[in-house]
């Protein structure tokens, strides 16, 4: 699903040049649910960028849902994301002059689907997130944040993609909202098959992936680091997770 | 949900601002149209004045110079024309010194021949060749003074140390007739003037009349030729081109009254701009996350200059259509004389061509004032978008 082979990103800044990442090669299979952890600064959301089309590396290989995206053009990168990704963040970021239902329907536009069809779909995928149905046509201002993270994911998957990218998307949710967050984006994966790919600081997100990432300063952590920073993210839970780190 | 309806919600989205920038470039292309109506007002007057079989004889010298009344007989005996006059100003006021406006004294029994084209009523030509103290007045004048065929007014003459009664006996009217003039008998004038001792054999201009447009110019060429080294040598010209020289210092005030009119444009463009790239930097994370969804460069620029275009031309049709009722409605008034202060005002109309023209411009106005915020915005690169915001 995912290919990564020698993927570098370089940024200046004034005369520095930051290393964001630094030679990654990773592979992801489809149908995996994935964490990418480190610290602040490490290049996680530089990778997750990367690995959704909406960056580009300077170096290295990047290959994604059967499209080498290397050499893609800015336009070129948005259409393939249109198809095959969808994108969940920190701040939901909804359109606040539309519905619920009609920022879900947004990128139904970038498709050919007829109007009732594209209403349709949107309000599936609101019945998928579980959002409740007298509140599909609220303004995002007059939902809660656990709501509008609900619609945003609703939008991530309306059209239908093979891939779910989310950059710390409980980030901003208390305890419980982010749980049921969490639940949901592991429900999507187990039932509709998709792969995700979740950035995150939260270790509860332990419980709910299959594999976890580490990165440090541009780099993944491998072999026995990358298990110790796993076991540390366990202890800091105090609860084994489902599966343990490659 | 469609495009139509994310643009639309857009624009209401800070109602007031939007209502005031709508309203900025209503006020200018109002202004603008209302500008543009006043070449052709000018030459639509001038153009109804002109009427081709005409022309205007003066002195060399220039036209506040008199020429001796006999010249008109030598004109008159100038194989082509076929009607000549004199046309002298009296300079009248009435009541007031400020109510100044053009009459002259001219030959009685030749206005009919000389002015076919005002379409004057035979009743009122008769009437004027019958009393010597008639007048003949334009239906502007007429109604800006409320004055009505049968009544008898006193002009007090700036030129001459006289103040004649006249008793109006017919109007020039309207359309075809010259909306302001006033015109009288010479020999009524002749009588009072040389009662105070001093003559007034004199003509300052000579209309001639000719049987086809075709006539005109060797017509003119004859009677300059005629006075070539006399005392008092003539000039001719057209009544267009006569009309013309007298319009021109006007045209010359038109042409600042334009450019002001442009230049508000151009600072509503600006100020345009500005609120333009305000909003759209408000919305920054909203476009970074459509960009993240996969909508392309040119869609986003498409979306956000739909908006400027949207409320440009918006607010551009309500001035246009505006300019267009108002001077509709002031011509109106003029046309009853309810309101005569409007003066030639009521003269000039905005066409339906200008009111295209002014939306046209303001469509200008929404494309330049939108396309550089938003193609800022359109061209940034997802990545840059997303993190200035996140
Ligand atoms: N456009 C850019 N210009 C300059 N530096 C950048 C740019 N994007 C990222 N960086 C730098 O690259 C490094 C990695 O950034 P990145 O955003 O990937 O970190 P992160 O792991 O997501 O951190 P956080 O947990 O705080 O979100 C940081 O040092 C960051 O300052
Ligand atoms: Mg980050």
């Amino acid at each position: 699903m995912i290919h990564l082979s020698n993927v570098s990103r370089h940024f200046r800044r004034g005369p520095d040049v930051i290393k964001a990442l630094d030679r990654v090669t990773l592979e992801i299979q489809a149908g995996r649910f994935v964490a990418l952890m480190g610290p602040s600064g490490s290049g996680k959301s530089t990778l997750l960028n990367i690995l959704s089309g909406i960056d580009r590396a300077d170096e290295g290989e990047v290959e994604v849902a059967g499209q080498r995206l290397t050499g893609l053009s800015e336009d070129e990168l948005a259409v393939w994301r249109a198809r095959h990704v969808g994108l969940v963040f920190q701040f939901y970021n909804l359109m606040p002059v539309l519905s619920a239902c009609e920022n879900v329907e947004l990128p139904l536009l970038l498709t050919d689907l007829s109007r009732p069809e594209r209403r349709r779909r949107a309000e599936l995928a609101l019945e998928v997130v579980g959002l409740m149905r007298e509140r599909f046509e609220h303004l995002p201002g007059a939902l809660s944040g656990g709501e509008q993270q609900r619609v945003a994911i609703a939008r991530a998957i309306v059209t239908d993609p093979d891939l779910i990218v989310a950059d710390e998307p409980t980030g901003d949710l208390d305890a419980r909202s982010a749980d049921q967050v969490l639940a949901l984006l592991s429900e999507l994966n187990r039932e509709f098959e998709k792969t995700i790919v979740l950035v995150t600081h939260d270790p509860r997100a332990l419980r709910w992936v299959q594999a976890i990432y580490h990165l440090d300063k541009g780099s993944l952590l491998e072999g026995v680091e990358a298990t110790r920073a796993t076991q540390a993210v366990e202890q800091t839970l105090g609860v084994p997770p489902r599966s343990a780190a490659r | 949900m469609g495009y139509l309806t994310l643009v639309r919600r857009n624009l209401r989205r800070n109602r007031l601002r939007t209502a005031l920038t709508a309203a900025s470039i209503t006020l200018s292309i109002f202004l603008v149209c209302a500008v543009l109506s006043l070449p052709s007002g000018f030459t639509a007057i001038h153009d109804r004045l002109a009427a081709g079989t005409r022309f205007l004889v003066h002195n060399k010298a220039g036209i506040t110079y008199l020429m001796p009344y006999g010249s008109l007989q030598q004109i008159r005996a100038v194989p082509g024309g076929t009607a000549a006059t004199s046309f002298s100003r009296f300079g009248g006021v009435y009541d007031e010194p400020k109510n100044l406006f053009p009459n002259f004294s001219v030959d009685a029994e030749t206005v009919g021949d000389i002015w076919p084209d005002f379409q004057i009523s035979p009743q009122a030509i008769a009437d004027f060749r019958r009393y010597r103290d008639a007048a003949l007045v334009g239906y502007q004048t007429m109604r800006t003074f409320h004055w009505k065929v049968g009544d008898r007014v006193t002009l007090r003459s700036t030129v001459w140390p006289v103040q004649l009664d006249f008793r109006i006996v017919g109007e020039l009217p309207e359309p075809h007739g010259n909306p302001m003039w006033f015109l009288f008998s010479r020999t009524y004038l002749e009588e009072a003037v040389r009662a105070k001792g001093l003559s007034a054999e004199q003509a300052g201009m000579i209309w001639v009349r000719v049987a086809d447009p075709a006539d005109v110019p060797p017509v003119m060429r004859r009677i300059d030729d005629l006075f070539r080294n006399s005392d008092a040598e003539t000039a001719s010209e057209t009544e267009k081109s006569f009309f013309e020289s007298f319009m021109s210092s006007l045209s010359g005030l038109t042409n600042v009254i334009l450019a002001v009119g442009f230049l508000v444009v151009v600072a509503v463009v600006f100020i345009t701009a500005n609120t333009c790239s305000m909003a759209i930097r408000e919305r920054a994370a909203e476009i970074a996350m459509l960009k993240a969804l996969g909508f392309r460069r040119s869609v986003i620029l498409g979306l956000l200059l739909a908006e400027t275009l949207a409320l440009a031309i918006g607010g551009g049709a309500v001035g246009a259509f505006g300019a267009y009722g108002v001077l509709k409605l002031l011509a109106a008034l003029g046309a009853t004389g309810a309101r005569p202060g409007l003066g030639p005002l009521s003269m000039f109309l905005v066409t339906p061509w200008h009111v295209v023209e002014g939306i046209g411009l303001s469509l200008l106005v929404g494309v330049v004032a939108g396309v550089f915020p938003s193609w800022g915005a359109a061209r940034k690169p997802v990545a840059e978008a997303l993190r200035e915001v996140f």
